[in-house]
């Protein structure tokens, strides 16, 4: 293991840097939610976002190492 | 096994929630054994955790007493390799200066490979010995329970904003939040988005560490209970052979998942705490 550099290992947490992306995008919509007592707005909204997010980055990561 | 002293089917189902459920102390549901208020511990978890991390405090201090400068014994070799490891692991991730980090490092990749170690003790056996001193629920690997996961993800996490306001300032990490993925015309979208982002690192952390080993743990429940509720009798010379080969297969396996588990959550902490530490690249 000790052979793999180091930025390469940043992959391993690729997955689950996707998903939760997408649950904190959720999280903090609810809670923005609950705050303004908006539901369901902030949650959908803010998850499309965890969700491009996670995407972009992702994206950004494995185009950055190719 | 407590699994063969029900032999009905419903048994199966009890064993492995039996087994899934920890020690509660405090504000419980004396029924269900959950938490119901803030003031809820998991005594097992607190326990367990405790007593790995006061095992690798005494042997450090054991070893340290007895180091030897040339050709080291064993044991110390071993240690040595162990931290040589690490500290090149940080010399090639980190970019900045910080006496903290290989020691942190050092600490989690220890500490949780030795918690997750306790998974390949036999699921029966300590539950059975906490059994017989009146201990009705006992699980025995600290990182199978999210309240170890999450507490050591949040301190990183805490570590991490630290850091952040320390290196860049508090400006600095507030200008982070407004312009980072879509630049300044799009500042609301950025504050979710960053936030969002901060976020994701110690959840990800956490449920990682906790998913892989709560996965693992439940297939070794699921290989003992080959044994357990399916043989009655005879069939029990049938299926021990079988359960016996998955277990040891599944072991060597799981020897390899602890290792990298342990490892990931070591790289990425020292990753995102390097990432505390430089400056605004664009």
């Amino acid at each position: 293991m000790a052979n793999i550099p180091a930025e390469k290992l940043v992959f391993i947490g690729v997955g689950t840097m996707l998903t939760s992306m997408i649950i904190s995008g959720f999280l903090l919509g609810y809670f923005t939610d609950m705050w303004l007592d908006t539901r369901p707005f902030f949650m959908l909204v803010f998850g499309c976002l965890g969700m491009i997010g996670g995407f972009l980055k992702v994206y950004r990561l494995l185009s950055r190492a190719s | 096994m407590s699994a063969s002293e029900t032999s009905s089917g419903g048994g199966t189902v009890e064993y492995i929630q039996h087994h899934l459920t920890n020690l509660c102390g405090g504000q419980c549901d004396p029924e269900t054994h959950v938490g119901t208020g803030f003031w809820a511990l998991h005594m097992d978890t607190v326990f367990f955790s405790v007593v790995i991390a006061v095992l690798i405090v005494t042997v450090s201090m054991r070893l340290g007493k007895r180091l030897t400068p040339g050709v080291p014994g064993g044991f110390q070799n071993f240690v040595e390799s162990i931290i040589d490891f690490v500290s090149t692991q940080v010399k090639d991730t980190f970019p900045g200066h910080n006496p903290l980090i290989a020691p942190l490092a050092l600490t989690i990749f220890v500490w949780v490979w030795l918690m997750n170690f306790m998974d390949l003790i036999p699921v029966d056996l300590l539950p059975q010995i906490a059994h017989w001193f009146g201990i009705e629920h006992l699980k025995v690997v600290p990182t199978t329970d999210l309240s170890t996961t999450f507490a050591m993800s949040l301190t990183v996490f805490a570590l991490i904003v630290y850091y952040n306001i320390k290196v860049k300032g508090v400006v600095g990490y507030l200008k982070v939040f407004l312009f980072h993925p879509f630049g300044k015309f799009l500042v609301p979208v950025n504050i979710v988005m960053t936030l969002i982002e901060e976020l994701a690192k110690p959840l990800s952390l956490g449920l990682r560490l906790f998913g892989n080993l709560f996965a693992g743990e439940l297939v070794f429940l699921l290989i003992a209970l080959i044994g357990g509720t399916l043989a009655v009798g005879l069939g029990a010379l049938f299926w021990l052979p079988l359960q016996v080969i998955l277990d040891l297969g599944w072991l060597i396996f799981h020897l390899l998942i602890i290792t990298l588990q342990a490892f990931i959550f070591m790289v990425l902490t020292i990753v995102y705490l390097g990432m505390a530490h430089v400056e605004e690249e664009h």
